[in-house]
């Protein structure tokens, strides 16, 4: 029941952190680890704005505990615009407008970034069927079903680059 | 909405996993995917004082064919049931029933033994399990044993596991010749909990029915296997009278739970209609025209 | 589109703000890092209605890591109560305790705040604290929270009737009297509640040397919120600076300041530590505000061509348990503008709002929202008894340009709005004559499609003249200030609250058209009460009209006095023929405009660092304030449109088509204005078809989590296209109308209308929301019996 010494590995680094065992891995990112950009929305598995990559697959960090992720790989939004530059889903979301107040965004970036990393040729259907995991109160989905529409496209090579 | 305390264990062998169970009994709770038990955990309506991480078990992931019957692996995932080549050909009733369950991040943790050992009367895997008759594997110090789908739940949440025990495997029917299968629901939202499920399988020889296979879920505390009704369909011809004959029946056969806001008779309704959808999807895929 | 000619506004820009956000480099409440502080967790009241006799600590205070636990007691020491008293006939005054201390009044309802080093060690404490309880009969229907001898939900008042407001407009009773046809309608809506993604939550820093509070907390209204926290911690306004940082989503929610919040900085400046607090989504659901809950009956006097000579409304609305908001605040709008774009000039109404054992409301995005459902339902009732074409029915009552402006019965003024223009675009453009044709078809297939319209006159912007009227103690005006530095860098700012609805691109765009520069060379300030000026913040769709309308004035001020200085400069009587453009100023030049060589950087070095080459008699510096009060309302108007099948055998519906036709004024920014249309929409179908807050007979909140409490996801809303057609209003700055919420009162009406038209084979409607597929079920299980009956 006491805090035990863990180590984490997330976005290639490692992060070495006193938690007690029930502490989530959304409150370990953001408080231990300092990486504040995956949100809190609901603690039950419901809303996805906590998704982050473990292994390279979508995870909600509120129903994982912290240690239990000794000796896997974590990915958080913090790690997606490499250098400083927005990824292709980024830049896409940026141009169709699908984010307003941007809680759960980084949510919807993490699920997709997997997701079209191994379905590049969505439908619309797949696209919805995949974002119906993340809640988001803003914007009614049809931008950003539009933004990864358009993300997915200029991934295969089918569009134009964005500048 | 913080879980309370307890005591982490993460055994490597399955052997210590039964044994750290064995030891704590009521104690501990196991997690796998943690979809179903982690939320439970943060609303502090789980409080077990002993976690015992499943995690780190090698050999529980297995999805083969052998003796006519697909083996899966306790800890296999939703998605792969999902995604499997093997099911779509060998048992597809589980591959689309795994591809409606929840959302597509929580399909990546959510395991096949851990939706089992949940039990929740609306979910897909316990209505599959339970309409093909699969039989399930469980572990413990004192021993292995097996027991049907049938046997294994026993009401709302509430299965045959003991607390020292949990599921290695379990092994589903492999289709047979002339047969289709089909897996229909019907939800408020995409994801949701079913409100009713039916699972479908039908065997077509010579343009007559030989074998049926009618699964409703939702309308019960467990998954109901339509035993009577099934039985007594070889030999009949599958055309559009039989499936309405089968989705009435159907609907007049469950002992429909009844409450304010979802009464006896919409269960009965969907029911009905559902069946209906099933059947004539599964009679499609079998190769014969109803 | 007869929108005058901007260079920046109405420009398709990608918002400035969204790089931060899409990086998870926001700045959320829960983000700010403040070593030391101490976590705060409410111990809530089980029952929906109870006597607190007891609040035993002991075993609390001794749990690892607890600093303090505080009950009502301790709070009323530190606090002052609230008082919610507007002068206004038919409310009555009401008090509130900073925490319940004799009574509980809902489930959920908090009676003490625990504060540890953490909140894990907080929610353990909170399981310890033993509170004794007197468990009391509830009042959880509206219907019944005035029968005789219902429990008093505040026992300072007689009964549980909050708020009685009514007016008689003309002769309603000889309309009805003489009516060819008196048609009845009810339209029964909902508890919902605003669920934005973040959470509420607020950090408390109390500064004991210089006895200042710090309060960060996501909040719409800053400036006003300060008032009252100073208010009620007996503080000066001097003594409290608020901060909203980045917040995500307020929809109304975060406006008030609430008993939790207040707790939180009663208790920093009692413990001289930090303390912070962020709600969890049980209790977002179950004890923050709640909204929508009323029951609407309309009665209207028709001719025989379905002509509406009279109407008379009636509503009753639950308020829940406490008055955060005056009582009469919902129901005044509703009432006030019902009748929207229809005619007629014999109108009566009566409201009345009680109290039960719930939730207290808050205002959740378009407040009015069952306006339009109610009114286009009534149309839709008149043709369906009558036998006519819905469509024509509106025809017949709508005003038309040439109408205008037209004064409704209640005094309100409807000048600029276009309703009858956007119900004829959303017609053709959903197609109308070939969708009856393609509904016939299907039928005999055993398919229902239906098709619905909604046209909405939306009031976005109050101003101070309108409080007047209604009795309502506030102001509308907003307010802004623009700052030129000596490097020609700008910043500006207004008294608006930030919720996401991109104000940071919008209102730079305005800024940017009235002083002549690039909206990427601006920098705005929001949410923080020392630097942004004293507004009344963002609350229904003000942002557009008020703050956008502000900064394009001051923008204006300070671009005539940096012409001023130009004009000096370049040795010209004055700057008539002088303009900037990006930021350079030009000059005319016969029918031509030629750089001057000028910038707005050359202009503020003089202003700042030589003020002897200014003008004679201009003072130094480019520092520049205004307010804007704007007129009493501006309206803006939609009309919706949609196109749904309706399973007949389950009662499920899926929605296959959906537009808009808008028109909202000058758009400040057609990206922003896309995206609030889209998400007041999706909020509105969401709220009909699949979000309710359900209390049971006792009162127990049974929509605690997201699992039972739905919101809609991306698979049950649909593509929404939207036809603009917006013509500038002659009112406001730069011809901006607003909008944000008419998405809301839009969806409502018409998917009620959508499903009434795919019902009308089986003579039953739906006038009840939500539109679950169990009640839709019902209904058309009712029609197929009358129908079996029948033959």
């Amino acid at each position: 029941m006491d805090r035990q010494a863990i180590r984490l590995h997330i976005n290639g680094r490692d992060f070495d952190i006193e938690v007690a065992p029930r502490k989530l891995l959304s409150d370990a990112l953001r408080e231990d680890c300092r990486l504040t950009g995956t949100h809190v929305g609901c603690e039950h598995g419901v809303c996805g704005a906590c998704t982050v990559l473990v292994d390279g697959r979508p995870t909600r960090a509120c129903l994982t505990f912290a240690v239990q992720m000794e000796g896997h790989q974590i990915t958080t939004i913090e790690a997606v615009a490499e250098g400083g530059e927005l990824s292709q889903l980024q830049q896409a979301l940026h141009e169709e407008h699908g984010l307003q107040c941007g809680f759960c965004t980084p949510g919807i970036v993490m699920t997709f970034e997997a997701y079209l990393s191994e379905h590049p040729d969505p439908s619309d259907d797949e696209i919805r069927d995949v974002l119906s995991g993340n809640l988001c109160r803003c914007t009614g989905y049809h931008n950003i079903v539009a933004a990864i529409r358009k993300a997915a496209k200029r991934m295969r090579g089918d569009g134009h680059v964005a500048a | 909405m913080k879980p309370s305390a307890f005591s982490y264990h993460r055994p490597v062998t399955l052997d210590a996993a039964l044994a750290l169970l064995a030891e704590h009994g009521d104690a501990a709770k196991a997690i796998a995917g943690g979809q179903s038990l982690a939320p439970m955990m943060n609303l502090r309506l789980a409080q077990p004082a002993e976690l015992i991480d499943l995690g780190d078990l090698l050999g529980l992931d297995q999805l083969r064919e052998s003796d006519g019957a697909i083996e899966i692996g306790a800890l296999v995932r939703h998605q792969q049931l999902a995604e499997s080549e093997l099911l779509r050909e060998r048992c597809p009733l589980l591959a689309e029933a795994a591809q409606g369950i929840g959302h597509y991040a929580i399909r990546q943790r959510g395991t096949l033994g851990g939706s089992l050992a949940h039990a929740d009367p609306a979910a897909q895997l316990p209505l599959v399990a339970v309409t093909l008759g699969a039989q399930i594997e469980l572990a413990s110090r004192r021993g292995r044993r097996v027991l049907s789908a049938a046997e294994f739940f026993v009401s709302v949440m509430t299965t045959e596991l003991a607390a020292d025990e949990l599921i290695v495997a379990v092994r589903f029917p492999a289709l047979l010749p002339g047969e289709g299968a089909a897996f229909r629901l019907f939800n408020r939202r995409h994801g949701d909990f079913a409100i009713v499920s039916v699972a479908a399988s039908v065997q077509v020889n010579g343009g007559r029915v030989a074998r049926l296979r009618l699964g409703v879920g939702g309308v019960e505390p467990v998954p109901v296997h339509l035993d009577e009704l099934a039985a007594r369909q070889a030999g009949r011809t599958p055309d559009a009278a039989w499936v309405a004959e089968m989705a009435a029946g159907a609907s007049a056969a469950v002992e429909a739970e009844n409450d304010e806001r979802i009464t006896a008779l919409y269960r009965r309704e969907l029911t009905e209609s559902l069946v209906a959808r099933a059947l004539a999807a599964a009679l499609k895929l079998s190769g014969a025209k109803p | 589109m007869s929108q005058p000619e901007f260079r920046y506004i109405g420009q398709h820009l990608p918002r400035k703000e969204d790089r931060r956000f899409l990086i998870g480099a926001g700045r959320y409440i829960d983000d700010i890092e403040v070593p030391g502080a101490l976590h705060a967790c409410f111990v809530r009241s089980p029952h929906a209605h109870a006597r607190i006799l007891s609040i035993d600590l002991e075993a609390a205070r001794a749990m690892p890591g607890v600093v303090a636990i505080v009950t009502g007691q301790d709070l009323a020491l530190w606090t002052t109560r609230h008082r919610m008293a507007p002068p206004i006939d038919g409310i009555q005054a009401v008090e509130m305790d900073s925490l319940p201390i004799e009574r509980v009044r809902f489930h959920g309802d908090p009676v003490a705040c625990v504060v540890a080093t953490d909140r894990y060690l907080a929610e353990d404490a909170a399981e310890q604290v033993f509170v004794d309880y007197e468990a009391l009969q509830a009042v959880t229907d509206m219907r019944h929270a005035l029968d005789p001898g219902a429990p008093l939900v505040d026992e300072t008042l007689a009964s549980n009737l909050v708020s009685h407001q009514h007016q008689a407009i003309g002769d309603v009773d000889a309309r009805l009297r003489d009516a060819h046809r008196v048609v009845e309608s009810v339209f029964s809506q909902h508890r919902q509640t605003h669920v934005p993604i973040e959470t509420r939550g607020c950090i408390a820093i109390w500064d004991e040397g210089r006895e200042h509070l710090t309060f960060h907390i996501g909040c719409q209204v800053p400036h006003p919120y300060r008032t009252a926290l100073a208010g009620r911690l007996r503080l000066s306004e001097s003594q409290v600076t608020v901060i909203s940082p980045d917040v995500g989503g307020g929809f109304g929610q975060k406006i008030t300041l609430y008993r939790e919040e207040l707790a939180v900085a009663a208790l920093a400046r009692e413990l001289r530590r930090p303390v912070r607090w962020r709600e969890d989504r049980m209790e977002n659901l179950s004890a923050s505000t709640q909204a929508r809950e009323d029951l609407c009956r309309t009665r209207a006097a028709v001719d025989a061509n379905g002509r509406l000579l009279g109407l008379e409304l009636e509503i009753l609305e639950d308020f829940g348990a406490y008055c955060f908001y005056p009582g009469n605040y919902l129901a005044r709008v509703v009432a006030m503008i019902l009748t929207g774009p229809y005619k007629v000039q014999d109108y009566r109404f009566d409201v009345k709002v009680v109290l039960t054992n719930k939730v207290g409301n808050a205002p959740m995005r378009a407040p009015m929202a069952i306006t339009s459902w109610v009114m286009e339902g009534t149309m839709e009732a008149i043709a369906r008894e009558l036998g006519l074409d819905a469509m024509d029915v509106r025809r017949l009552n709508m005003i038309e340009a040439a109408d205008l402006p037209y004064t409704m019965a209640t005094g309100e003024v409807l000048r600029d709005v276009t309703p009858r223009e956007t119900f004829e675009a959303a017609l053709a453009a959903i197609d109308y004559a070939a969708f009856r044709e393609r509904q016939r078809v299907a039928l005999a297939q055993g398919r229902l499609l239906g098709l619905g319209l909604c046209t909405v006159v939306e009031s976005t912007t109050y101003g101070s003249a309108f409080y007047k009227s209604a009795g309502i103690a506030g102001s509308g005006h907003e307010a802004a200030w623009l700052r030129i530095e000596p490097s020609g860098a700008v910043n500006v700012s207004v008294g608006l609250g930030a919720t996401g609805q991109g104000y940071e691109t919008a209102l730079s765009q305005a800024v940017a058209e009235g002083l002549g520069i690039e909206p990427s060379s601006i920098r705005l300030h929001l949410g923080h009460t020392d630097i942004a000026p004293y507004g009344m913040g963002s609350r229904g769709a003000r942002g557009g009209t008020a703050g956008g309308g502000v900064l394009y004035l001051c923008a204006l001020d300070a671009r005539a006095k940096v012409l001023a200085i130009a004009a000096r400069k370049l040795g010209l009587a004055d700057a008539s023929g002088l303009r900037m453009v990006d930021g350079r100023v030009e000059r005319a030049a016969g029918t031509d405009w030629a750089d001057s060589g000028l910038t707005l950087a050359d202009l503020a070095r003089i202003a700042y660092l030589d003020p002897l080459a200014l003008p004679e008699g201009m003072a130094p510096g480019l520092d520049f304030s205004r307010t804007f009060d704007p007129p009493p309302m501006t309206y803006s108007n939609a009309t919706h449109a949609c196109e749904i099948e309706l399973d007949a055998r389950t009662g499920g519906l899926k929605i296959l088509r959906y537009l808009v036709a808008e028109d909202c004024g000058t758009v400040l920014s057609p990206v922003v204005v896309q995206g609030q249309q889209h998400g007041a929409i999706a909020m509105g179908l969401s709220g009909a078809l699949f979000e309710e807050v359900i209390y049971d007979a006792s009162g127990q909140n049974l929509t605690g989590l997201l699992a039972d409490y739905l919101v809609a996801t991306a698979t049950e809303l649909p593509d929404f296209e939207i036809i603009p057609m917006h013509t500038p209003s002659q009112f406001t700055p730069a011809g901006i109308k607003g909008m944000a919420e008419g998405g809301v009162m839009g969806a409502i009406g018409v998917i009620s209308n959508a499903i009434n038209d795919a019902l009308r084979p089986y003579g039953v409607v739906a006038d009840r929301q939500p539109f679950t597929p169990m009640y839709l079920r019902s209904l058309l299980r009712g029609g197929e019996a009358a129908k079996e009956n029948s033959t």
